[in-house]
């Protein structure tokens, strides 16, 4: 009975109050979805069936052909999009991993979502070199295993490296976004009934918050966190050099893996808001997520987008220094020869329109920030297409030049992506707690 | 038989079980729950680093060995000379190791946590035991 009387005193404390709220907060956000949600989660899904899964099927039966790569622009959109969706996971890790090490406090508005992200990211990406190998079910001769022919794969290849990088980054997010999930599981367990508290307590795994369990887990999360921050780095590294290794001009440089890094950082960092911002407004969760944490992303923005135009910039700077004739006249092809418009189009994104973040205002207007978030993701896929497509494009003889555009199965199956990245986005701001509970719970005084 | 003191706040929490331990009783003794990570809490209490991180260096090293020596081992094992490149590039393979010290150490890593903490707790699982928002101090009694 005085028990009781304690747990009741207990509660009552102003500090208490204010940790129950952000409980509220977020789990409120978890209610049953109502039918338009589910309307637009079937929208989403219908979009990953027909577009990706019915082209890709499409592409299977007919053959690779049906896209538009050909010699010699072998490597099309579906090399884009996978060096897109590689670089918008990066930012989750960003924003998990590094900023935990460097105790930022702004990461714990966004790093579940952002954790989220990275797993639905990689997954994207990981599609695409299957479409790409064309026939798919080769696929597992990417990996080493002992096979009759006693062959093995080339390990100094970069595309093979890829092949290590990116598994070990999607099971490595995967980890550490369920690690971090755990203590909120068991939060959630406490607000739900039947069947799904079984489920949330299964997945909490029996936590409690002992001693013994809060020391394991810290320790685990530092050493995660510690293995993932040279991770990120070493995965859009080793993207960037399969493009670095080769000799095409306009890929054969030294600044790539840490161009290709920043630059990945910014676009998630662009995508973090873009799914954010109408997330916070349809959740309601103005409380858990305050602008201020809002404008300091913009801020990592806008410094890494100042890293990405001066990359631009050096490029350009190297090949005319280099005095290597390829290499300039891929530079100059770039600027004014016939993938112009996707040149200009990435420098307004990336480096003119971020500009605008220099303003305090803008970096406080969620409307602002929403639109500047949608031009970064637009500017960072052009970017992409200019160095991959541009490149090939505009190799050594004039004689092999050649042009390249996508065909419909490749930008049907690129849309599919699109309605699988917002589907399970959506799934995930329904079924998980979108805010780290129990991080909130620790800036509480 | 054990006493349980229960508080709102971090601070009234953390005043209390410095008072419990000045006062002699044992930290083995004392069982804290939490509702988000105390670290001041691990300090009072004396508590050693969690065995977690041995763990992880096991996993890292065997990864970092694994990676070294399949690459090695399978160029070994079938040679192809190209360009007058060593049978066995140690930059190349480097990469290798690395994304396997990091995948081997963090999957290590887990699994200790796991270990270590004794989960999945079925018979929390399967009770109606939760993890709650107040601070806790349970002492055991001789």
């Amino acid at each position: 009975m005085a028990h009781d009387h304690a747990v009741a005193a207990a509660a009552a404390h102003p500090a208490s109050e204010k940790r129950l709220q952000i409980e509220r907060d977020v789990i409120s956000a978890m209610q049953r979805p109502g039918l338009v949600y589910w309307g637009l989660v079937g929208f989403f899904a219908t979009v990953f069936g027909v577009c990706l899964l019915g082209a890709w099927a499409y592409q299977i039966y007919k053959g690779i052909g049906v896209g538009g790569q050909m010699n010699p622009v072998g490597w099309g959109i579906y090399i884009v999009n996978f060096v897109f969706w590689v670089g918008i996971a990066h930012s989750g890790t960003l924003i998990s991993a590094v900023l935990f090490l460097f105790r930022s406090k702004f990461r714990s508005s966004f790093n579940r979502a952002a954790e989220a992200m990275t797993v639905i990211a990689v997954m994207c990406a990981g599609m695409y070199p299957l479409i790409h190998l064309g026939r798919v079910w080769y696929a597992f001769w990417l990996f080493p295993y002992p096979n009759q022919r006693l062959l093995w794969t080339n390990f100094k290849s970069p595309l093979e490296w890829d092949v290590f990088a990116i598994s070990t980054y999607l099971t490595i997010s995967v980890v550490f976004f369920y690690v971090g999930l755990i203590p909120d599981f068991a939060i959630v367990k406490r607000y739900t009934r039947g069947l799904r508290r079984h489920i949330y307590s299964a997945l909490s795994l029996g936590w409690v918050g002992s001693k013994q369990q809060w020391r394991n887990y810290n320790m685990l999360y530092a050493l995660l966190a510690g293995f993932a921050t040279p991770l990120v780095l070493s995965v859009h590294s080793v993207v960037s050099w399969d493009f670095a290794m080769g000799i095409v001009p306009g890929w054969h440089t030294t600044i790539f893996a840490p161009y290709f890094v920043a630059g990945a950082i910014f676009s998630g960092c662009g995508m973090v808001l873009t799914l954010c911002i109408p997330m916070r407004k349809l959740q309601k969760l103005e409380r858990v997520m305050p602008i201020d944490h809002f404008e300091k992303l913009a801020k990592t923005m806008l410094f890494t987008s100042m890293i990405v135009g001066y990359a631009y910039t050096v490029e350009f700077i190297l090949a005319y220094y280099s005095g290597n004739v390829y290499e300039f006249g891929v530079f100059k092809d770039r600027a004014i020869g016939h993938y112009k418009f996707a040149y200009w189009i990435m420098v307004f994104c990336n480096v003119v329109s971020p500009l605008a973040l220099f303003i305090k205002r803008v970096r406080r207007s969620l409307g602002a920030l929403f639109v500047i978030s949608i031009f970064v993701n637009i500017g960072m896929w052009f970017e992409r297409f200019v160095i991959i497509i541009q490149s090939l494009s505009h190799e050594f003889v004039p004689y092999a030049w050649g042009n390249y555009s996508p065909r419909w199965p490749e930008v049907s199956i690129m849309i599919g992506t699109f309605g699988f990245f917002f589907m399970m986005f959506l799934l995930f701001a329904k079924f998980l707690p979108v805010v780290a509970i129990t991080e909130k719970k620790e800036e509480v005084h | 038989m054990s006493e349980r003191l229960v508080f709102g706040s971090e601070h009234d929490f953390l005043h209390k079980l410095e008072e419990l331990v000045k006062s002699g009783v044992n930290p083995r003794d004392i069982e804290i729950f939490a509702p988000h990570p105390v670290h001041k809490a691990e300090e009072i209490l004396e508590m050693k680093p969690s065995f977690v991180r041995t763990f992880a260096l096991i996993g890292g090293l065997t990864g970092a060995a694994t990676g070294y020596l399949l690459t090695s081992l399978t160029a070994l094992d079938w040679p192809l000379p190209v360009g007058n490149k060593p049978i066995v590039g140690i930059p190349p393979y480097t990469i290798i190791a690395f994304e396997l010290m990091v995948l081997f150490g963090g999957l290590s890593a887990f699994l200790g946590f796991i270990v270590t903490s004794r989960m999945p707790a079925i018979r929390t699982i399967i009770s109606q035991d939760e993890f709650r928002d107040t601070f806790e101090i349970h002492v055991r009694k001789g």
